[in-house]
C-alpha cells in the first residue's frame, strides 16, 4: 500500500472487471479492512450501473429455482446463520476498531463480527465469527474471558485434505502471533490455551485463522494464509 | 417492479422470509442470469454460478443499505463479482473457442443506447461518447462481456501494459466527465 498508489484506478478496474484473479483476491480482502477503497469500489459500481442495466435479460432454466431452495434448506441450518446475519451487523464497526488497532491485528482483520450473547451469568461469553464473506467456510468462536475457556465450531467450514486449519491470537502486546492450537474435525481444539493470556489481552485480540500443513505450523508462527479472522465483542 | 419494492423485499429476505425470497428471485433473476451469462457465456456455468449469487442473496439480504445503493444494483455487484471471480480463475480461453462472443462491433452502439432510459444513463452514455471509440468499447466489453487485460490486448493488438494504461486512463477521463 504504497501512497502513490492509484486506489482509484484499481477501484475502477475492480468493478470493471479487468483484474486478474489475485488481483481480484487481494482487492477483495483489503476493502474489508480499508474503507477509501471499499468506497472507492461503491463509488465505480454506481457510476458504471447503467451499463448493466443495458445487458439483456435472459431466463434461466426452470429447475433453478428449486435448486436454489434446496441448497438454501441444507446448507443454512438456522439459527447458525441467523447469527451469522445478526453479526454482520457489527461489522462495519469492528472493521473500523481493527484498523484503530492497527498493526498486525489489522493485516490480519480480513473480515471482523462479533455480537455478544444474552448474558446468562455473571461472566458472559463472548464470540467471534470468523469469515471471509458468507460463502466461505466460517468457524464461531466462544470465549468466557474470565474463566478463560473457550470453544471452536464449524459453522460452514470444510476440511481440506492433508492441511490443518490453525487457530491464533493475535494481539500487539503479544508480539507475535500466538497459536491457540488446531482445530480437528470436529472443530474442537484439542488443548485449549487461553489461560496463558490475561483476560484485556483476549478480548481485544483478534482471532485468526491460517490453514497450514497437517498437523499445524512446523514455525510456531503462520505459513500458510490466513483465511479468516474475527474479533470478540467486548462485554457492554 | 420498483426499487422501493425491491428494497422492502430485501429486508423480509433478511429476516429469511421464503416467500419474499420467491419473488425477488421471480423479479430479478432474468436480469442476473443475463449479466452472468454475457460474462461466462456458458449456460451450465453461468446457472451454477447465479445459484450461488442468489443463496449469497439470501445470506446476505441483511446487509443491503438502501443509502449506498439501489437493491438491483446491490444484487448485480454481487452477480457481477462471482461471475468475474469465476470467469478470472480459470485459464484464459482463446476468443475462438467462443464464436457467440466474436461480435461485439454492433453491441458497442446497443449498449450505449440501452443506457440512455434514465437520466444516469444518459450521462454516462455522453461521458463514453467522449471516450476514443477504441477505448469506449474496451470499456464496454470488460464491464459488460468480462473481457480480461488479456483478452482485450489480443483483441486490440496491444501490450497488456498498454491496455491497462488506457482503462485507467478511461476510467479517470469518464470520472472527471461525470462529476462535471
Amino acid at each position: 500500500m504504497t501512497g502513490d498508489e492509484d486506489l482509484d484506478g484499481l477501484a475502477g478496474e475492480y468493478v470493471l472487471g479487468t483484474l486478474d484473479a489475485d488481483e481480484r483476491a487481494a482487492v477483495a480482502a483489503r476493502r474489508l479492512r480499508e474503507p477509501a477503497l471499499d468506497m472507492a469500489i461503491r463509488g465505480w459500481e454506481i457510476r458504471l450501473a447503467p451499463l448493466f442495466e443495458s445487458v439483456p435479460e435472459v431466463m434461466p432454466s426452470a429447475a433453478l429455482f428449486p435448486r436454489i431452495e434446496s441448497r438454501i434448506e441444507n446448507n443454512l441450518v438456522e439459527p447458525r446463520s441467523a447469527i451469522i446475519i445478526d453479526l454482520r451487523r457489527r461489522v462495519n464497526f469492528w472493521r473500523g476498531a481493527a484498523i484503530a488497532a492497527g498493526s498486525i491485528a489489522a493485516a490480519f482483520a480480513i473480515a471482523i463480527g462479533a455480537q455478544q450473547f444474552p448474558p446468562k451469568e455473571k461472566t458472559p461469553n463472548l464470540v467471534a465469527v470468523l469469515q471471509k464473506d458468507a460463502a466461505s467456510p466460517a468457524f464461531l468462536v466462544t470465549v468466557n474471558v474470565e474463566n478463560r475457556t473457550m470453544t471452536v465450531r464449524p459453522v460452514a467450514a470444510k476440511n481440506e485434505s492433508g492441511r490443518s486449519y490453525e487457530l491464533w491470537l493475535v494481539q500487539e502486546s503479544l508480539g507475535t502471533p500466538r497459536s491457540l492450537g488446531i482445530i480437528d474435525e470436529e472443530g474442537a481444539i484439542s488443548h485449549p490455551t487461553l489461560a496463558a493470556f490475561k483476560p484485556e489481552v483476549i478480548k481485544s485480540a483478534t482471532f485468526a485463522v491460517s490453514l497450514e500443513p497437517e498437523g499445524g505450523s512446523p514455525t510456531g508462527q503462520p505459513t500458510g494464509p490466513v483465511l479468516f479472522a474475527g474479533k470478540l465483542i467486548p462485554a457492554t | 417492479m420498483t426499487a422501493d419494492e425491491l428494497g422492502q423485499l430485501l429486508q423480509r429476505v433478511g429476516r429469511h422470509d421464503r416467500q419474499a425470497f420467491a419473488e425477488v428471485y421471480q423479479a430479478t433473476s432474468a436480469k442476473l442470469y443475463g449479466i452472468v451469462l454475457r460474462i461466462l457465456s456458458r449456460r451450465d456455468i453461468a446457472e451454477e454460478v447465479l445459484q450461488e449469487v442468489f443463496v449469497k442473496i439470501w445470506e446476505r439480504a441483511a446487509d443491503y443499505d438502501s443509502s449506498k445503493a439501489s437493491p438491483i444494483s446491490w444484487m448485480a455487484a454481487i452477480a457481477r463479482n462471482r461471475a468475474l471471480d469465476e470467469v478470472r480463475r480459470k485459464l484464459p480461453v482463446a476468443i475462438e473457442d467462443y464464436p457467440e462472443i466474436q461480435d461485439y462491433a454492433s453491441e458497442d452502439e446497443t449498449a450505449l443506447a440501452a443506457t440512455m432510459r434514465n437520466e444516469d444513463g444518459r450521462r454516462l452514455a455522453e461521458c463514453l461518447q467522449h471516450l476514443d471509440p477504441e477505448r469506449r468499447q474496451m470499456v464496454l466489453l470488460a464491464y459488460c462481456d468480462g473481457f480480461s487485460r488479456d483478452e482485450l490486448a489480443t483483441r486490440f493488438a496491444q501490450p497488456v501494459n498498454t491496455i491497462k494504461t488506457w482503462l485507467r486512463r478511461s476510467l479517470a477521463q469518464l470520472k472527471g466527465c461525470l462529476g462535471s
